[in-house]
């Protein structure tokens, strides 16, 4: 590990926070490297500090008042869980918001799916009407229509060829 | 640090009905609980509401506490939720976090000396000024003395996370540190 790299890991180092292999290649660059050895050192005194200053923070305490008044919020928790239902357990939480919220994003997607890939509807007669006009419009812009017959005894095929005005243009067997 | 069998009976008192058993399980946890809402919201006031909403909320989720885990660090893990809760409502009713720093309510310590009560404030500023995830590691860490794991468990982060962010809050305590206090490194 070249100094540069060290030199990055030394705030883990010196709360000994690395993970053991680099723990070990890091222990093993400041055997050897003065410099690296020293910002160590320097950097462990100034956690101490940092650490030992913060700690000698004069604690906050509660008051007998607020912990009173908080021990009774806790019962007026307990009896409002059982005067809500007379069965739930103080413990015992509602759903929580993720669940809900999941809930409503299945609830949506099933809907968008559904619009999505619709299947096959019931049709009213005249949607039924409405779609045979659009195929006679669909042929009235083709330039020849043909007609096929076929004879189910003798397997025969006569195709007649018309133009858009249909008139005859020839047959075909 | 592992459960007690104290704490489990006490806590399937409570499950069973009986509130009364509530307050010796969490007696013992009222001083660092409220000491650790100080470090992380750096207000008196603030931090009390933290620790009371906290502990209510322990109450009332009682049923989903994993008891091969340790309780004390379950409730710091409910406190640092609701102190990080606060801080973003904070931040969207656009208090500015310096001010907060600026009216922390720490009573100073009269007995110290004048360096090291200064060194304090220092550092107490320095750490106001660390982004709050910074913040909470570096409270969890190194002042709570949670291992890497358990503080990635109470924050609900990774363990690489927690090395990240932890590294970055060192790095810029020393900096100030090094910046306001000079001759802490150069008299040594």
């Amino acid at each position: 590990m070249t100094c540069r790299k060290i030199h990055k890991l030394i705030p883990l180092a010196a709360g000994d926070d690395l993970r053991p292999r680099q723990a070990r290649a890091v222990m093993s660059h400041i055997d050897a490297c003065p410099a690296c050895r020293k910002e160590l050192a320097d950097f462990r005194r100034a956690m101490g500090e940092i650490r030992a200053a913060a700690k000698a923070e004069r604690a906050a305490e509660w008051s007998s008042g607020e912990w009173d008044a908080l021990m009774s919020r806790v019962n007026e928790a307990a009896d409002e869980a059982r005067a809500g239902e007379g069965r739930k357990a103080p413990g015992r939480v509602l759903w929580p918001r993720w669940a809900a919220a999941s809930a409503l994003g299945a609830f949506l997607c099933l809907i968008v799916l559904s619009v999505l890939f619709k299947g096959p509807s019931l049709r009213t007669e005249g949607s039924r009407n409405a779609g045979r006009a659009a195929v006679r419009s669909e042929a009235a812009r083709q330039d020849k229509v043909a007609i096929t017959m076929v004879s189910p005894e003798t397997g025969l095929q006569v195709v007649w060829f018309l133009d858009k005005n249909f008139d005859w243009k020839g047959d075909r067997e | 640090m592992r459960m007690n069998e104290t704490e489990k009976e006490l806590i399937t008192m409570v499950l069973s009905g009986r509130t009364e058993a509530f307050e010796p399980l969490v007696t013992p946890y009222r001083g660092p609980l409220l000491a650790l809402a100080t470090r992380l919201t750096r207000n008196r006031e603030e931090a009390l509401e933290v620790a009371q909403e906290s502990l209510l909320r322990a109450f009332r989720s009682l049923g989903r506490f994993d008891l091969s885990r340790s309780f004390r660090n379950w409730l710091f893990q409910i406190a640092a939720n609701e102190a990080r809760d606060r801080y973003r409502k904070r931040t969207r009713e656009q208090a500015a976090f310096k001010d907060v720093a600026g009216r922390a309510a720490v009573a100073p310590d009269p007995e110290a000396g004048h360096d090291r009560e200064e060194l304090r404030t220092g550092i107490m500023h320095s750490l106001a000024a660390l982004s709050p995830r910074e913040r909470e590691v570096f409270v969890l860490r190194d002042l709570e003395d949670l291992d890497i794991e358990e503080t990635s468990r109470v924050l609900g982060c990774s363990g690489i996370s927690v090395r990240v962010n932890l590294s970055s809050a060192r790095r810029k305590l020393r900096e100030a540190i090094r910046r306001d206090f000079p001759h802490l490194e150069e008299g040594r």
